[in-house]
C-alpha cells in the first residue's frame, strides 16, 4: 500500500493499494494502485470486497461475472499479533436467497499464506472470468513489484488440501500456500469447499495442520475458477516491533481479551473447546442435530475426558503468542506422542462429533480430518449430515442416502468421503436445498441459506442478522448465556450496536481473539495504527467503518432478493421448544417478533442509499 | 451458612466439580471465587440457584453457586 495521508478517514483517497486483476479466460494480468474510497477500504477485507461485490449484478454463483476477491487486511503482514488474516470474497455457491440468487460472502483464515501475500507487494487479487484447465497461480516479488504468474495445475488434480500444499512446497520451499481439496475441484456438487492456508508448522513438520477459510463455498467458487491453488513467494518482512506494538501485543497476551483462547499450561482457558463446559451446564450444547437431551453425553468430548487417552498439544500460527491450536493426535502405549489427527476447535468438534451423535474423541478427529483433507467448511459439512440424520430418524422405514443414524462413525464416514469426492450433492449442496427437496425445512439448522455455528439458536436470535454466517459476523451467542440478558433492550441494543462490530476484524487483518468482546474499535488499534502507519484515526472513525461496512452486508442481502421473512431462525425452534435448555426463552414468537420490529427500525433507515 | 458451589472447566483443576462449603452471612460470589482462589482473568459469569449473578451478589443459605469461566467462540 502507499501511504500519501496521516488521516484516512478523512482522506482516504490519499491512500493507495495494490490490485493485481487476472482474466483467466484471456491469462491478462494487470496491476493497479488503486486510491481507497473510504475507511472501510483501507482498512481492506470484506470492507473493501463488499463495495466491489455490490458493483456486479450477479444472478448465480457459477458464472463468468462472479469474481474471487482475494486480499488482506491494513494491518496482515504486519507486527501485530494474530496479523495473518487473509479474505475471500465473492458470491456464494451455498449461501443464497430464496428467489435462487447467491449471497455475497467472505471467508478468512489465519496460517502465513496472508503475511506472505501482503510481503509480495501486493494487497489484493481479482480473479475474473474462468481457465480452461485447471492451474494455480504463484505470487511473488521482484525488484520492480509483486509478480504473478498462472502455471498448468494438473499433477494437483485429485490431491486433498494438505497434499497440494506437500506438492507444491516441494517447487516453492520458501512460499506459502492457499489450496482447495477434492471438494472444491467438485464444485458442480459441492458448494461448501473451503480453501486451507499453510501453517509454518505443516509446511515443518508436514503434518495436515492447515488453517482454514472455510464459510460461504469460497474453495468452490475457486475450484469453478479452476484455480487449485495460490503460492505466495516473498522474503519474511515482519517490520519491526515498535513499543506501542509490543504493549498491545503483551495486552493481547496478558489482558482478558484472549485469556481464555490461550493453553492451560500458560494459565489460560484451554481455547474454545471450554465452550462445551461452560453451555453444558446449561444443556446448550448441540447434540443429534440440535437437539440436546438433557443428558452428559456432551462430556463424553469434554477436555478432561479427551487427554487421558489422546495427547493434547496447543500450538500457533507464525509469531502469535496466543497459541489457539488444540491439536490433538494419538498418545502411544508409552505416553509419548503419536500420529497427528486433528485440531480440537468448538466448532468442528461439535458439528462433527457431539451432534452428529459421535461422542468418541478419536472418532470426532477422524471425521474433523477428513472433512479437512477434502477441504469442506466443518460446520456446514456437520450440519447437513446431522439434518440427514435427523430426517432418517424420523423416516426410518424410507431414509436417504445410505441410511445413516446417530452415532453411526461408519455411515457418516463413508457421507463425508463421498460429499468430499462430489457424489453426493445432497450434502454438498447444503441442508438449505436438501431440506428443501425433501419438504421437511423446519429442523434445517441454516439461517439465510448458512448453516448455523455450534451454538444453539435459542441462545441466540442474533443468527437472523448476521451477515456471513453463524456466530463470527454477529457477536451475540454469549448475550444469553454468558451475560444472562433476556430482555428486548439488551438484545436490540446488542443486536443493532455492540455485537456486530465483530466484524471489523474481518476488515484490518486481525483474528478475533485479538480482542473478541470490544471489536477493533479500541485505543489498543488506534495505537497499533499510529505506530504501523503514523495514521491519526480515532476510536469512533473506525466504529463507523465497521458499522458501515456491515450494514453494506445487510443491504446487499435486500439485493440479492432475501425478504424479510428469510431473516428467521429454523422453525423448530418456535414449534417445538427444547424443553432441556435451561435458560429463558427468547426465541418465543413473541419475542423475535418484538426484536424484529426494534431492530429493523434502528437498522431500515441507514441501509437506505449504502449501495448506490 | 452452607452454600452448594459447583466449578466448572478449568477451575476445577486442583479443587472440586461440586461441594457442599460454610462460608459467614453476607458472603457474595466473590468471595466464593477470592477464597477457592480461582483465577481472576477467567472470571466469566456466576449461577445462583440457576440465574445470572453479579459478582456482588449477596449468598443465602442452601445456594446453589455455579461458577463459570468465560465462554470464547470459533
Ligand atoms: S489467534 Fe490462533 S488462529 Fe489466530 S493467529 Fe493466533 S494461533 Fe493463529
Amino acid at each position: 500500500m502507499k501511504f500519501n495521508t496521516k488521516d484516512p478517514a478523512a482522506n482516504p483517497a490519499g491512500i493507495f493499494y495494490k490490485r493485481g486483476t487476472i482474466d483467466l479466460a484471456s491469462g491478462e494480468i494487470s496491476m493497479a494502485d488503486v486510491p481507497c474510497r473510504n475507511l472501510e477500504d483501507v482498512l481492506g477485507g470484506f470492507g473493501r470486497s463488499f463495495q466491489d461485490l455490490a458493483g456486479r449484478k450477479i444472478e448465480t454463483a457459477y458464472c463468468d461475472e462472479n469474481p474471487l476477491i482475494v486480499n488482506t487486511g491494513l494491518l496482515t503482514g504486519s507486527s501485530v499479533m494474530t496479523a495473518l488474516r487473509t479474505y475471500f470474497s465473492g458470491y456464494s455457491p451455498i449461501k443464497g436467497s430464496k428467489v435462487g440468487r447467491p449471497a455475497a460472502m467472505w471467508s478468512t483464515g489465519s496460517g502465513k499464506f496472508g503475511a506472505k501475500l501482503k510481503w509480495t507487494g501486493l494487497d489484493e487479487l481479482i480473479f475474473e472470468n474462468r481457465a480452461e484447465k485447471p492451474i494455480y497461480v504463484v505470487i511473488r516479488e521482484s525488484e520492480a513489484g509483486p509478480v504473478v504468474e498462472v502455471k498448468p495445475a494438473a499433477h494437483l488434480l485429485g490431491l486433498s488440501t494438505h497434499a497440494k500444499i506437500m506438492a507444491l512446497q516441494q517447487d516453492y520451499p520458501d512460499a506459502h500456500f492457499a489450496a482447495i481439496g477434492q471438494a472444491g475441484e467438485n464444485w458442480q456438487n459441492n458448494y461448501m469447499g473451503a480453501v486451507a492456508l499453510s501453517t509454518e508448522n505443516q509446511l515443518k513438520s508436514k503434518e495436515d495442520k492447515c488453517r482454514f477459510a472455510g464459510r460461504g463455498g469460497m474453495g468452490s467458487l475457486m475450484g469453478y475458477k479452476n484455480i487449485l491453488a495460490l503460492v505466495a513467494q516473498s522474503s519474511d518482512k515482519p517490520g519491526k516491533l515498535s513499543s506501542a506494538v509490543k504493549r498491545a501485543n503483551l495486552n493481547v497476551i496478558k489482558g482478558g481479551g484472549s485469556a481464555r483462547i490461550q493453553p492451560l499450561s500458560r494459565g489460560g482457558g484451554g481455547g474454545t473447546w471450554a465452550a462445551y463446559d461452560v453451555l453444558q451446564e446449561f444443556n446448550a450444547v448441540p447434540l443429534n442435530n440440535f437437539r440436546p437431551q438433557g443428558n452428559d453425553l456432551p462430556e463424553k468430548l469434554f477436555r478432561e475426558n479427551v487427554e487421558c487417552e489422546y495427547d493434547i498439544k496447543s500450538e500457533a500460527c507464525y509469531r502469535c503468542g496466543i497459541t489457539c491450536h488444540n491439536n490433538i493426535s494419538e498418545k502411544r502405549a508409552d505416553g509419548s506422542r503419536g500420529e497427528f489427527l486433528a485440531k480440537f476447535d468448538y466448532e468442528p468438534l461439535n458439528l462433527l462429533g457431539t451432534n452428529l451423535g459421535i461422542h468418541a474423541a478419536g472418532q470426532a478427529a477422524r471425521l474433523i480430518q477428513l472433512g479437512d483433507n477434502y477441504g469442506m467448511d466443518a460446520i456446514s459439512l456437520g450440519v447437513t449430515i446431522s439434518y440427514a440424520l435427523a430426517y432418517n430418524q424420523r423416516h426410518p422405514q424410507s431414509t436417504i442416502l445410505n441410511g445413516a443414524t446417530f452415532g453411526d462413525y461408519a455411515k457418516i464416514r463413508e457421507l463425508i468421503i463421498q460429499a468430499g469426492e462430489g457424489q453426493l450433492p445432497q450434502i454438498g449442496q447444503g441442508s438449505m436445498r436438501l431440506s428443501a427437496s425433501l419438504a421437511e425445512t423446519a429442523y434445517a439448522y441454516h439461517v439465510k441459506g448458512l448453516e448455523i455455528a455450534a451454538y444453539q439458536p435459542e441462545t441466540n436470535p442474533g443468527y437472523i442478522w448476521a451477515i456471513a454466517g453463524g456466530h463470527m459476523s454477529m457477536g451475540s451467542y454469549g448475550l444469553l448465556t454468558r451475560e444472562g440478558k433476556a430482555d428486548i433492550e439488551s438484545w436490540v441494543k446488542g443486536i443493532t450496536e455492540d455485537k456486530l462490530h465483530i466484524v471489523g476484524f474481518d476488515m484490518i487483518g486481525l483474528c478475533k481473539f485479538f480482542d473478541i468482546a470490544k471489536g477493533i474499535g479500541t485505543q489498543m488499534v488506534v495505537d497499533c495504527l499510529k505506530s504501523e502507519f503514523g495514521f491519526e484515526v480515532s476510536i469512533d472513525d473506525l466504529r463507523a467503518a465497521v458499522r458501515r461496512a456491515f450494514l453494506r452486508g445487510l443491504a446487499l442481502e435486500f439485493r440479492q432478493g432475501y425478504t424479510k421473512a428469510e431473516f428467521c431462525l429454523p422453525a423448530e425452534v418456535h414449534e417445538n421448544p427444547n424443553p432441556h435448555i435451561k435458560l429463558p426463552n427468547i426465541t418465543s414468537p413473541e419475542f423475535i417478533a418484538e426484536l424484529e420490529k426494534r431492530v429493523w427500525q434502528v437498522f431500515e433507515p441507514e441501509l437506505v442509499g449504502l449501495l448506490d | 451458612m452452607k452454600i452448594n458451589v459447583k466449578l466448572i472447566g478449568l477451575f476445577q483443576t486442583g479443587r472440586f466439580k461440586q461441594q457442599e462449603l460454610d462460608y459467614p452471612v453476607d458472603t457474595k460470589v466473590q468471595d466464593v471465587f477470592a477464597d477457592l482462589q480461582l483465577p481472576q482473568q477467567h472470571f466469566g459469569f456466576a449461577l445462583i440457584n440457576g440465574i445470572h449473578a453479579a459478582r456482588d451478589a449477596v449468598l443465602a443459605e442452601g445456594d446453589h453457586l455455579v461458577l463459570l469461566p468465560l465462554l470464547g467462540g470459533g
